[in-house]
């Protein structure tokens, strides 16, 4: 177990969250999908924390902060999915285009 | 040994995962979400950070995904299949993911400098006082300002998640 083992495994958890990212259609899909990108970064933070002389400490404090984060991401972003199904009672992305131009 | 659970870790983290991506109803996606994080988790025991594994299960699991499970079970039929991706919307999704994931591996990878990759014996590091105290030290190199704005961040979006929520009179 290296820092490249562990680089090597959160770039393969990028690469499939950016895919559910470009092919899910369903909004909570897409949610889904960002959370294994945080995830991937997370487990960064926390790799180069134990694999890095420089300040473990902080790197074990930067997931801490991103957990928070998220949990107010999703907050929102299920709030706008209950009212999105409230109005229109369909959550596929492509006939969401009340914004597009 | 640790070699051989790390491994054995990975695999089953990068599988779940691609459950999560590629299951065609989302409520066993976010299921296969909660496996994802424990194996995260189990992934952080093994790296010796106790405080961020346990973190990972009471927020990401305890909170996060059960919030998920709940609006699924709001917005959606019960064992409804989910809108299937296009067909070239895949051809498409493999072809940017394989093309970024190559870009940073072809740019990350030769930069870790090989004296550098041996763990930490520092048992200390990581652990809950460390951290505790860190969070809340007021000099330069403590993490007082961000913690608080959080605490900010988390009023404020409970907040707004209520107002968004809110049925319109």
């Amino acid at each position: 177990m290296t820092l490249q083992n562990c680089l090597i495994l959160t770039l393969f958890l990028f690469a499939i969250g950016v895919y559910g990212v470009l092919t899910r259609r369903h909004l909570i899909g897409i949610l889904l999908s960002i959370e294994i990108i945080l995830n991937a970064a997370n487990i960064n933070f926390i790799a180069f924390a134990r694999f890095t002389t420089a300040d473990p400490t902080a790197g074990a404090i930067f997931p801490v902060f991103v957990m928070a984060v998220s949990a107010c991401e999703m907050a929102v972003a299920l709030a706008i999915i209950i009212s999105m199904y409230r109005h229109r009672k369909n959550l596929d992305v492509r006939e969401l285009e009340a914004l597009h131009g | 040994m640790h070699d051989f659970l790390f491994y054995g870790l990975a695999g089953l983290l990068v599988l779940s995962s691609l459950l999560v991506v590629i299951l065609p109803n989302l409520l066993h996606g976010a299921i296969s979400l909660i496996g994802s994080f424990f194996v995260t988790a189990a992934l952080y025991i093994l790296l010796q950070m106790e405080f961020v594994a346990l973190a990972q299960i009471m927020v990401y699991i305890g909170g996060i995904v059960v919030f998920i499970l709940i609006i699924i079970l709001l917005t959606t039929r019960l064992g409804e299949e989910s809108l299937a991706p296009g067909p070239g919307q895949k051809v498409w999704g493999l072809a940017i993911s394989g093309a970024l994931g190559g870009l940073i591996f072809y740019l990350v990878i030769d930069s870790i400098q090989p004296e550098n990759v041996a763990m930490q014996a520092d048992e200390e590091a990581g652990g809950l006082e460390q951290i505790g105290l860190r969070l809340l030290d007021t000099t330069s190199d403590g993490f007082i300002v961000p913690f608080e704005i959080v605490s900010v961040l988390l009023f404020i979006s409970l907040v707004g998640a209520v107002v968004i929520a809110r049925k319109d009179k």
